[in-house]
């Protein structure tokens, strides 16, 4: 990439322009190289002072407590990961780039199945591990009947058991679609759920036997990822 | 600008919110740094917010999930990286950014019947309220009054491409270009 086209990246980046891609692709190249994160923010400086002409609002009444209380049920939950901050805080920025390489890998594996299935699914994810390779691939359909397919052999000890969630709510708690016991890929199915959409969290943890005991999950996270609808 | 003083010595209170320690709090665990960050920026948050949104219930949603999410993330902040004012409002512009596009369309499509003319008068007062010493008013001033309306629409409006050109009645395509010669322009003229 030139220099100039990086600079209008960056820009685009800033303005809001820029794709998802683009995005994790100057966020990655930011982690890595001081020179870009400098660009990245000297952008970011150029704008700000256009934030400062908005209007300083009132704030409604109860607006912290609302937010409090958020904070508080994050809390509550104790061990409770909240999941897309998990997501940030395990994977490092390089699972970014290497997610779209990864989905770029898993390009045929995932035309293959979705092809070869009876039924498209509405939304395809691929899930990361802490290292940003590839560890299961999820297909979920409208009835949130979850294909599982793992990528990888999974390094969970005997007394373990890989239990699979969503969060159908961005905000809202994870639900579990079900355990895959032996460690194998597994087709799950579960009631009640509303159609999956792109974006919707998918994540695998490490639970103890018989699945997670406070319902939500609690262990090491092994595999996540944020669907995408796959393009049929 | 913020109802939060920072220190009152003899009678002159003086007015220093340090967002970098604040955040630093926060990734300590106390609240109460997020309740004065809150107090400090939330309105002018909620102002950024609203003007992207265009309905004050979406803002507040995202003022509410941008705080929460400084709290989470405030480990994340490396002062060395860039400034914290920076760190917090790139947050909560790019909550505004998701919701702008996931937003459903009618919802959108209703918003934009109802305030289409009041737009432009919000573009007009974003870039009116620059202070007429900064390079970026300066440097937008000599650009052509299109690609000026395109460059703040995104930013202030959070408006995609593809928004702008439907506005502007143009190809997508001539948008793009217009666009990047623009802020070509721009950096040539701030540099």
């Amino acid at each position: 990439m030139t220099d100039r086209s990086l600079d209008t990246l960056i820009d685009e980046v800033v303005l809001g322009l820029a794709s998802d891609a683009d995005i994790a692709r100057v966020e990655a190249l930011a982690d890595s190289d001081p020179e870009v994160a400098k660009r990245l923010e000297q952008a970011r400086q150029t704008f700000a002072p256009l934030d400062d002409t908005a209007e300083v609002l009132p704030l409604p009444e109860g607006f912290w407590e609302r937010i409090d209380a958020r904070l508080e049920a994050s809390e509550a939950g104790g061990t409770v990961i909240p999941l897309a901050e998990a997501r940030a805080r395990r994977i490092p920025w390089r699972s970014t780039a290497l997610g779209a390489i990864a989905a770029t890998l898993l390009m045929a594996v995932v035309l293959g199945t979705t092809l070869m299935s009876e039924r498209d699914p509405l939304v395809v994810a691929v899930l990361l591990d802490a290292g940003g390779e590839p560890v299961a691939l999820i297909e979920s359909g409208v009835d949130n009947t979850t294909r599982v397919t793992l990528l990888e052999r999974p390094d969970v000890p005997a007394d373990q058991v890989m239990q699979v969630w969503t969060k159908p709510d961005e905000d809202g708690p994870p639900v579990s679609l079900g355990l895959l016991t032996g460690g194998r890929s597994r087709t799950l199915t579960i009631e009640g759920l509303p159609a999956p959409n792109s974006r919707q969290l998918y994540e695998i943890t490490a639970e103890p036997a018989g699945g997670s005991p406070t319902n939500l999950p609690t262990g090491p996270i092994l595999g996540v990822g944020l669907a995408k609808e796959p393009v049929i | 600008m913020a109802d939060f003083t920072g220190a009152s010595t003899g009678g002159v209170s003086t007015i220093v919110t340090d967002h970098a320690a604040l955040i630093s709090a926060c990734a300590a665990g106390e609240k109460q740094a997020l309740k004065t960050l809150m107090k400090a920026e939330g309105g002018r948050m909620l102002g950024v917010a609203r003007r992207m949104l265009r309905r004050s219930d979406l803002a507040e949603d995202a003022v509410q999930d941008a705080l929460v999410l400084v709290w989470r993330r405030a480990h994340q902040f490396d002062a060395s990286r860039g400034s914290a004012k920076g760190w917090l409002y790139t947050i909560l512009r790019n909550r505004c950014l998701t919701m702008l596009r996931q937003e459903d369309r009618e919802v959108a499509t209703e918003a934009d019947q109802i305030e289409a003319t009041s737009q432009e008068a919000v573009l007009t007062a974003a870039f009116d309220g620059l202070e007429t010493t900064t390079g970026l008013r300066q440097c937008l001033e000599r650009l052509d009054g299109a690609t000026r309306q395109a460059i703040l629409s995104s930013y202030v409006l959070g408006h995609s491409h593809g928004e702008i050109a439907g506005r502007l009645d143009a190809p997508l395509g001539t948008i793009k270009a217009r666009v990047r010669r623009g802020l070509l322009k721009l950096r040539e003229c701030l540099s």
